[in-house]
């Protein structure tokens, strides 16, 4: 199961039944080491463009086809709709409870109601079954009620009441004017308080704030360790981080009569739309969601959640379009985050470096929702027979936790990478050999290659002369972690490709870019298939009115879930295309081929058409039509592979760490847009970063709230932080997909922190158990370490 | 004290300027007029109510009515339908909103839309000379500066005072400039390319 749930829906869509099957023969793997394989699809597959495609667009590195959009600001963003856009539009704002637990005991809003330019006023109630793994849906799954009796708040800003007026500062202004009383209960935000026996529940209704660990086990746990000639046990802990997306949550929803739009910032409109069907018992058909342009969302912003049910809610009362947006306050209150662990782990070894025994318990909070797990990534990381992983959730009076950016990965990357250096110290073996030592073993794996090409390149060797016995208060390390993400790209994905008389062509899917670039590899690959340049090619996406269906963008799915797709409808628009065109050549359709732009027949020299004149043939637009098939097995169970090296300077009188370098060795198959591939992995590398060495949501405990909702305290990778980062692209094809490629998004986030966490560690020849590597933590580490 | 929308006992920004833009508008008079005794410019109080006021926006006048509290990023956006510049905190911690007033970048979200009277204001869509794009803004598309685009527009703000007013800035003065920009997709490798690009060219 997907961490993303429904994003990675793909991994569960049902096998087709009864689909006539042919073999394929493809050309795969690295190509300095190529396999041929033979697989069986289905009888419309196209070849997979494997290493003897020819390829003239896809692998080339392109801009992005909506840059200008964005550097001239004319991008569209759900922030910026405008009563220019949408005459009439108010703008609502959210009463949000300032305690962390109370009971409301009263509230009225007619003063509010009564303010000039207030259009509506509705207050909230928590439905009856109240479910706590769908702590947000839930808030509006019973509708508004007017008087809440016993209202109960778990967490500092759940809504309270929700205001729409003329502009923003008049629905402020009647926030003001809201009078509610609560009464405070006991709360309890710190993780460890709320494991106690006589902590407050968080839940009402429950027995414990604890939920036990559903293990998850390989083998025999004791044996392994009876086996192993070495263990290693360590305490590690990350802390829970903020998603700060730089566009907040933001909806804007219009009725016209029985028919919704709602305008999202979301990452898919799909899931959005259906939500909002489920909420509002409407037809789906009834319900248009948008999404042209998104400002991030880093996996805070799947489904309705509270932000879209509240903009539509709020616009059928007023009567007018409505706009709801977080502020950035509430966005670091409610919008999500990335939860907290405390991680103990084990691992035990032959002298030899083999690893016996694996065993991490695991334990984190989510706020008031769940799934904190963290120890997914070391079930397949590296290869061990006896495991026993054990995840417990732990719930406190907070902001629920959602995905963010391989969810559980970088914080289980960072115990078990720390404890695998730990473990290489004692055996006085190289960390580099004890990760060769222990590579899973599965088809087309080219990590021992990512390990040597990014050990060349961050100049592993020099480590002999690193460390605390450098001359000089300023110590320098090498460290590194193994990236890993399972695949959970597949169906459902639907796409169309029109080709019109006059040569445009157009490549639709209902799909969204949350600015990884999915506009341009929707193009790359258009344009591809049929043989024309990329400037041919419009895209059209983010519109669930398309009815051409795709998942949601999070769980590194996008670009292979849709781009084999793309290929098909191309291919089916190309044949009608050839189908009228063929009698001028006096040959067959199937004999055509388009390349650069022209079509002539295979093989035989001779007259072609242009592009545009093969077009003008056409009497009206023709459109293909292609969906996604299911992965070829076994390729698409295999996981997303990379390897990160960072070189790190630790001043051991200030504490100060500096991180020099980053390369981040990576691959996913074949690779659609080096550009954006690129930019992904500069994007996870500096939020791996930011865990590493700043970002922290702080709570403050009396009172159970957010000490740092804001952009100058919660600390982020800026310009001066940012080190030199080399990424190095390896393309073992994979024939799981007719594109030969997987994803990229997750994986190059998971093992920067440990990487560093690790090059700290050999700078200063101390492990410093706790993230972020903040300076009071390095000093106290050498004082401890000086003491022993 | 009243209680903001999240019941903290502290003062909102939206009051603090509201509260504050009284006394800026004290400063801005006595700037142009430096020997005016101080009680000329008592007189000094706008609103409460919407006033009219005119904004000189990317070589353009524009008159507006706007209550005295709206911001200049309110006034740019919702009211004149310029929302190249964005929001995301609203506080002057982000740099999203960054325009430049009289040729200084400056936050528009911490500056009042009446105080930005008699300035010279240049935005994202002034920069682009019709389809011809301003040397920043093909570099940020040549060298993939942007991933979701939400930071950009500030981004290319506050590196275009630099470059204004330093066109051979060192690659010191560049990160320097977009130090109080952040993005959250990682674009900054590629921003620095590109401000860099531009800056030796």
């Amino acid at each position: 199961m997907s961490p993303y749930g429904r994003a990675g829906r793909g991994a569960q869509a049902p096998p087709p039944q009864d689909v006539k099957k042919k073999k394929l023969k493809a050309k795969v793997g690295l190509a300095q080491k190529p396999q041929m394989v033979e697989i069986e699809v289905p009888e419309i597959e196209l070849p997979v463009w494997d290493l003897d495609a020819k390829l003239k667009i896809v692998g080339k590195a392109a801009p992005r086809i909506e840059g200008s959009e964005k550097v001239t600001g004319q991008a569209k963003y759900t922030l910026d709709y405008t009563p220019l856009d949408l005459p009439g539009l108010l703008y609502a704002e959210v009463l949000r409870s300032p305690y962390a637990h109370a009971r409301v005991t009263s509230i009225d809003a007619s003063r509010a109601a009564a303010l000039d330019g207030v259009k509506a006023v509705m207050l909230i109630a928590k439905g009856a079954g109240f479910d706590a793994s769908n702590a947000l849906l839930d808030v509006v799954a019973e509708g508004p009620v007017l008087h809440p009796a016993d209202r109960e708040v778990i967490a500092e800003g759940e809504e309270v009441a929700v205001v729409a007026a003329v502009s923003e500062a008049i629905a402020e202004d009647a926030l003001e004017l809201i009078d509610v009383k609560y009464e405070r209960l006991s709360h309890v935000v710190d993780y460890e308080d709320a494991r106690k026996p006589n902590a407050p529940l968080v839940h009402p209704g429950t027995s414990s704030n604890v939920i036990p660990a559903d293990p998850s086990t390989a083998g025999d746990i004791a044996k392994g360790f009876a086996e192993a000639d070495v263990t290693i046990e360590r305490n590690l802990r990350v802390p829970v981080l903020l998603h700060n997306c730089a566009e907040p949550h933001a909806a804007v929803a219009r009725w016209e009569g029985p028919k919704l739009t709602v305008w999202a910032s979301t990452q898919g409109i799909n899931d959005f739309r259906d939500d909002l069907a489920k909420a509002f018992k409407m037809d789906k058909a009834d319900i248009r969601v948008i999404t042209q342009h998104m400002g991030g969302g880093f996996g805070s912003k799947f489904g309705m959640q509270n932000y879209g049910a509240l903009a539509a809610l709020m616009a059928r009362q007023a009567k007018a379009p409505v706009k709801l947006a977080y502020d950035r306050h509430e966005e670091n209150q409610v919008g999500g985050n990335r939860p907290n662990a405390t991680m103990w782990i084990k691992i035990g070894a032959k002298k030899d470096g083999t690893l016996t025994a694996l065993q991490c318990r695991a334990y984190g909070t989510a706020g008031v929702g769940r799934d904190a797990a963290v120890t997914n990534v070391m079930g397949i990381v590296y290869k061990c027979p006896n495991r026993k992983l054990e995840d417990s959730d732990v719930y406190t009076n907070a902001g629920t936790g959602l995905p963010m950016r391989a969810p559980g990965f970088p914080q289980g990357s960072f115990a078990i990478e720390s404890a695998m250096d730990d473990l290489a110290d004692e055996l006085k073996m190289d960390p580099l050999e004890l990760r060769r030592k222990n590579m899973v073993d599965l088809p087309l794996l080219a990590l021992d290659e990512m390990y040597t090409i990014g050990a060349e390149k961050i100049g592993w060797s020099r480590r002999a002369g690193m460390g605390p016995k450098m001359d000089s208060p300023i110590k320098r390390g090498i460290g590194m972690g193994t990236a890993v993400w399972p695949n959970y790209s597949g169906p459902p994905a639907v796409s169309r490709v029109t080709i019109a008389p006059d040569g445009s062509v157009e490549s639709a899917m209902a799909v969204q870019d949350l600015g990884t670039g999915t506009w341009s590899i929707m193009a790359m690959v258009t344009a591809e298939e049929l043989g024309i340049p990329l400037e041919a090619v419009k895209v059209t996406l983010g519109d669930t009115r398309l009815e051409l269906n795709a998942p949601a963008s999070g769980g590194s799915v996008t670009a292979l879930s849709i781009t084999p797709a793309i290929r098909l409808a191309a291919a089916d628009a190309r044949r009608k295309l050839f189908d009228k065109v063929a009698p001028a050549f006096q040959a067959k359709p199937e004999d055509l081929v388009c390349e650069d732009g022209k079509i002539s027949v295979r093989g035989r020299p001779g007259p072609a058409l242009t592009w545009k004149e093969a077009t003008a043939k056409l009497s009206a637009p023709v459109s293909g039509h292609g969906e996604r098939l299911p992965n070829v097995e076994p390729y698409g169970g295999l996981p997303l592979w990379g390897a990160q090296f960072a070189e790190v300077e630790v001043d051991t009188e200030t504490g100060l760490v500096r991180v020099v370098k980053v390369v981040a060795v990576h691959e996913a198959g074949r690779v659609i847009n080096p550009a954006t591939f690129e930019a992904q992995i500069h994007g996870g590398v500096m939020m791996g970063l930011g865990l590493a060495l700043l970002e922290k949501r702080f709570m403050d405990k009396p009172e159970g709230r957010v000490i740092n909702p804001n952009l100058e305290d919660y600390k982020m990778i800026g310009p001066e932080e940012l080190p030199e980062i080399e990424t190095v692209i390896v393309e073992p094809i994979t024939p799981m997909n007719n594109v030969g490629g997987k994803g990229i998004g997750e994986p190059c986030t998971v093992p920067t922190a440990a990487a560093v966490a690790n090059a700290v560690a050999h700078a200063l020849g101390v492990r410093v158990a706790e993230l972020p590597l903040t300076p009071d933590r390095i000093l106290d580490a050498l004082a401890a370490k000086k003491e022993a | 004290m009243p209680k903001n929308k999240n019941g903290k006992q502290k003062m909102s920004r939206r009051k603090f300027l509201k509260t504050a833009s009284g006394a800026v508008a004290v400063g801005l008079l006595a700037k142009h007029a430096p020997r005016a005794k101080a009680s000329a410019t008592k007189s000094q109080s706008l609103g409460p109510g919407q006033v009219e006021i005119k904004l000189n926006v990317n070589g353009k006048d524009r008159v507006l009515k706007v209550e005295p509290r709206v911001t200049l990023v309110e006034a740019l956006r919702e009211r004149l339908g310029l929302t190249g510049t964005k929001r995301t905190c609203d506080h002057g911690e982000c740099g999203a909103c960054t325009v430049l007033l009289d040729g200084r970048a400056v936050c528009s979200c911490m500056t009042l839309a009446v105080n930005a009277q008699g300035k010279k204001i240049i935005t994202i869509e002034g920069l682009a000379q019709g389809k011809l794009l301003a040397r920043l803004q093909k570099a940020f598309v040549q060298h993939g500066a942007m991933q979701c685009g939400f930071c950009t527009s500030g981004m290319i703000m506050s590196l275009q005072a630099l470059l204004d007013q330093h066109p051979k800035a060192t690659s010191a003065q560049i990160r320097t400039a977009i130090a109080g920009n952040y993005c959250r997709c990682g674009a900054l490798p590629n921003i620095l390319k590109a401000a860099n690009a531009v800056a030796r060219a």
